[in-house]
């Protein structure tokens, strides 16, 4: 109980009260104590690559050994891994193994540039089709309520690409008037809201922070405790 | 494309005829090769004033944290950000906090070192007119890392040179070195920029993220926290427009017109279906 609750809590309380209150405390011992941690952190961080990358492994072999559905894409998750970290090791350290004499780019640039880039931003244009249909198909004025937020979200679709200038200055002589008006939305109503929502958040961040310095919260810990 | 046997048919019809709408609203417009004039918006202006007010020799700070996911929208920005440098001989020092920006972060310094040669007939060499410093872990701890000793943070950039001594960091220490910093980000970094970095070294800061990001930047515009903020595709345009070097991000303004125009119609036409569709129901219940 001891190794497996009392101590973690008390490293945690510890540390937690000495990153906090070096902000306060305009000491060298404070800016080293800081630059120390930063610097273990960075280490910790470079670990949890590996335990990451343990993780996506475990998770896909599961997947794979067990015939889970859809388990046929796990295994491009290690072609594509496994891939790279050869072409990698071939071409940037044993190499030169390049791709094209002109451009004399790395195999691994090669594979990142015209795979990896391209796939990425396929898969996140998508967003645009499923977007115009779920608009067509839930964008409705049911209601007052949702007539204003409809309104809107017209007003500032169509106020932030060029064409509103057009047609603001065929229909008002003015070609801002539709921009500044969707300007007005995002620099008014959307503004106080962000700041209710961010402070609201902050908040809880502050309350769930003073919940796991004080031993409150230990879900981080494991164990469903 | 499978149809959900749950969905009535008309319904996967729609669907498919939104998508080929959505299409031909993207490619046509791209490859059109037509622009449509605009007005640089304000928030973009102040930015690109910034940078532009810059003398040579002074440091600009540019974490690129998006991924290749965000390379549309980001990518036009940081060809501007970077070109903008090497033209005003201001010094770029590009880095990232995630490990799969390293590519596209280093494919934006070669092309923009490239263009620099081309359109402005400067040889820019890295370690001495930019300088790339590659990823390390940590995210908001790195940040506050480079705050008290950025070479201590790098001490080698990506091309493994030191750090220490590098001609293109004479006189950089910490983030309190730098004149301006410009996150390009497709996630949340931007509130970790300027928590743990900007607004305690005390320099100014701007960003330049995604469309769906921009709305959540107010609120620190209007603080001063953000001088400034390149929103989205547009944002790209804007600065493209006032750096008079167009790019892609100008190039596509047509087609995001068009779609932003198909999916206006498309919510309208919805709703003007389902209101005539009510008054007919109330009508044939009046009759």
């Amino acid at each position: 109980m001891i190794l497996k609750r009392t101590i973690p809590l008390l490293i945690v309380f510890g540390i937690g009260v000495l990153a906090f209150m070096q902000d306060y405390v305009p000491h060298p011992w404070s800016t080293a104590f800081r630059d120390e941690m930063t610097t273990w952190t960075m280490v910790i961080g470079g670990f949890a690559m590996f335990l990451g990358l343990y993780s996506l492994s475990h998770m896909h072999i599961t997947k794979i050994r067990r015939k889970m559905p859809g388990w046929g894409y796990s295994i491009f998750v290690f072609i594509g891994a496994v891939g790279m970290i050869a072409v990698y090791i071939l071409g940037d350290t044993i190499g030169p193994l390049y791709a094209g004499t002109a451009n004399k780019k790395s195999l691994f640039d090669w594979g990142y540039e015209y795979i990896l880039v391209p796939c990425s931003a396929t898969v996140f244009s998508i967003l645009a089709f499923f977007m115009a249909s779920a608009a067509f198909r839930t964008f409705r004025a049911r209601n007052l309520a949702a007539g204003l937020l409809l309104a809107a979200a017209i007003i500032v679709m169509f106020g932030r690409v060029p064409v509103s200038e057009n047609v603001s200055l065929r229909l008002f002589g003015d070609g801002m008037v539709i921009p500044n008006l969707s300007k007005a939305i995002m620099d008014y109503p959307n503004l106080a809201a962000k700041r209710g929502i961010m402070l609201g958040i902050a908040l809880g961040m502050i309350s769930q922070s003073m919940r796991i310095l004080l031993g409150i919260e230990r879900s981080y810990m494991g164990g469903g405790d | 494309m499978t149809t959900n046997p749950g969905r009535p048919r008309h319904y996967e019809l729609t669907r498919r005829i939104i998508f080929v709408l959505v299409a031909l609203a993207v490619i046509l417009p791209y490859f059109s090769g037509r622009q449509q004039p605009f007005t640089p918006s304000p928030e973009v202006r102040k930015v690109f004033e910034k940078v532009d007010g810059l003398s040579p020799g002074d440091h600009l700070f540019i974490p690129i944290d998006y991924d290749p996911s965000s390379e549309a929208e980001l990518y036009p920005m940081c060809l501007s950000l970077l070109r903008h440098c090497f033209k005003k001989g201001v010094i770029p020092i590009v880095m990232t906090l995630w490990p799969t920006s390293v590519g596209i972060a280093k494919q934006g310094c070669d092309e923009a070192a490239a263009d620099a040669n081309s359109m402005f007939g400067k040889k820019v060499v890295s370690g001495k007119d930019y300088v790339f410093l590659g990823f390390r872990p940590g995210v908001q701890n790195l940040i506050l890392k480079m705050g008290d000793n950025l070479k201590g943070a790098f001490d080698k950039d990506y091309y493994n040179q030191p750090t220490q001594g590098m001609k293109a960091l004479a006189g950089v220490n910490s983030l309190k070195d730098i004149k301006l910093l410009v996150d390009l980000a497709a996630m949340g970094t931007v509130e970790w920029w300027i928590a743990y970095g900007t607004d305690r070294a005390g320099i100014p800061m701007a960003t330049g993220t995604t469309a769906v990001m921009a709305p959540d930047l107010y609120p620190f515009y209007q603080s001063n926290q953000l001088i400034g903020f390149l929103g989205g595709l547009r944002g790209a345009a804007d600065y493209e427009k006032l750096l008079k070097i167009p790019g892609r991000g100008e190039r596509g303004m047509l087609a995001q017109s068009a779609t932003h125009v198909l999916i206006i119609l498309l919510i309208l036409g919805a709703n003007i279906r389902i209101f005539a569709g009510r008054l007919l129901r109330k009508k044939e219940g009046l009759s």
